[in-house]
């Protein structure tokens, strides 16, 4: 059994189906404040400038301090500002959405939250399939996750367009760690820093990291090469 | 990043090492073409803090024999510092003394992404997944996904 429902513009599915219903809130609050689709949300009425900044809810305000501090560790690979200038908080909110249903989560069990592709676990193993970037269709490999290790995110150039970051980046980039924003973050800066990201995260941070080029070469740190094989196991 | 520091801190070392001019250590610098001022500042000027080999001698351009402990250059993302061996006039091993603590975690060079070939990824079967990560996919974009047929299942 598994619960699932549609928000943030994509879709969450929580097994075993843990129907609390604050955990679709976590999700529609944020939706509504930091969506740029709609047009009377908080983060929108900055972008136009019917709201000023400073005016702005300590949600916003979190939000985007969180945002530019990574924005400092990565070099501003991972920046919550649009090349047009506008604050684009999506690389972050999701991530912060997934961690604040994750505490609503902590006390029910073991459980996997699938946030569009994002995954947070907790107290179960599981093992994660990484999806084929060059088709959808099928699965790459699979991860093993577990322990502290409780977090996957992936992203991909197509996600944000290969126009924005150029061609100097990575096709798809997986993180695991041990938290879902640090994994989602990264994720997200790899793919548009490329190699140099990637050495920086993996040297800085405690991540395990798989990366496909844009011609199909894959790059892989240790840890990922070992979760890989820990996932292999398990299904034979 | 991190090695390219470090090993632009080798290449100074040497330089320094080889009783050469801290001008000659810069040009070996530039053609790195990767270090940082820091870097450069840092060992080209103030030598080595614990050298336990022997020094070069004169205007030798040969690589002495030894282990060469650089000092301590500062990068972007901290100190680091490197240990240099070198045996029969050439480097055998380049070892890092002092990484940086960048996030909150000391700096593992062992943790660097390596290429690995497909055959080596052992190819996942969707049925025998909990669950997939992807590229975030769109409402519409679910509906034809692994994701979504995994739920289905479990529905």
């Amino acid at each position: 059994m598994i619960y699932v429902f549609e928000t943030m513009g994509t879709v969450v599915s929580i097994e075993p189906p843990l129907r609390v219903p604050e955990i679709e809130a976590v999700f529609a609050e944020r939706n509504e404040r930091f969506s740029l689709y709609l047009p009377g949300s908080e983060l929108t009425q900055i972008a136009t400038g019917a709201l000023l900044l400073q005016d702005a809810s300590p949600q916003i305000l979190d939000a985007y301090a969180r945002a530019l501090e990574w924005r400092s560790l990565t070099a501003g690979a991972f920046t919550p500002h649009r090349p047009d200038g506008v604050i684009d908080l999506s690389g972050i909110v999701k991530g912060m959405a997934i961690e604040a249903a994750g505490l609503i989560l902590a006390d029910r069990g073991g459980w996997i939250l699938n946030a569009g592709g994002d995954v947070l676990t907790s107290g179960q193993a599981a093992t994660v399939g990484i999806a084929d970037p060059f088709d959808r269709t099928q699965l790459l490999t699979s991860v093993h996750l577990g322990g502290s290790r409780r977090a996957v995110a992936t992203s991909g150039s197509a996600e944000r367009g290969d126009h924005i970051w150029g061609g100097g980046g990575f096709a798809q980039v997986t993180v695991v760690a041990n938290d879902i924003v640090t994994a989602d973050v990264l994720a997200t800066a790899i793919v548009a820093g490329g190699v140099e990201t990637l050495n920086a995260s993996t040297s800085a941070w405690d991540i395990d990291v798989l990366a496909i080029d844009p011609t199909g070469n894959l790059f892989a740190t240790p840890g990922f090469t070992a979760s890989i094989a820990g996932a292999a196991a398990l299904a034979n | 990043m991190v090695l390219s520091a470090l090993a632009s801190a080798g290449v100074l070392l040497l330089g320094w090492e080889l009783g050469a001019s801290a001008q000659s250590a810069q040009d070996t610098t530039a053609t790195t073409g990767s270090t940082s001022t820091d870097t450069g500042t840092a060992t080209s000027g103030s030598g080595s803090s614990g050298s336990t080999g022997s020094t070069a001698s004169g205007s030798s351009t040969a690589l002495t024999d030894g282990t060469f402990t650089g000092s301590t250059a500062n990068t972007q993302f901290g100190p680091v510092q490197v240990q240099v061996t070198i045996a029969s006039g050439k480097i055998t091993e380049v070892k890092a003394l002092q990484l940086t603590n960048y996030g909150g975690r000391s700096v593992q060079i062992s943790n660097y992404a390596a290429p690995i070939l497909r055959s080596e990824v052992l190819k996942a079967q969707s049925a025998k997944v909990s669950t997939v990560s992807g590229a975030t996919y769109t409402s519409d974009g679910y509906l034809s996904s692994l994701q979504s047929a995994l739920d289905k299942a479990k529905a």
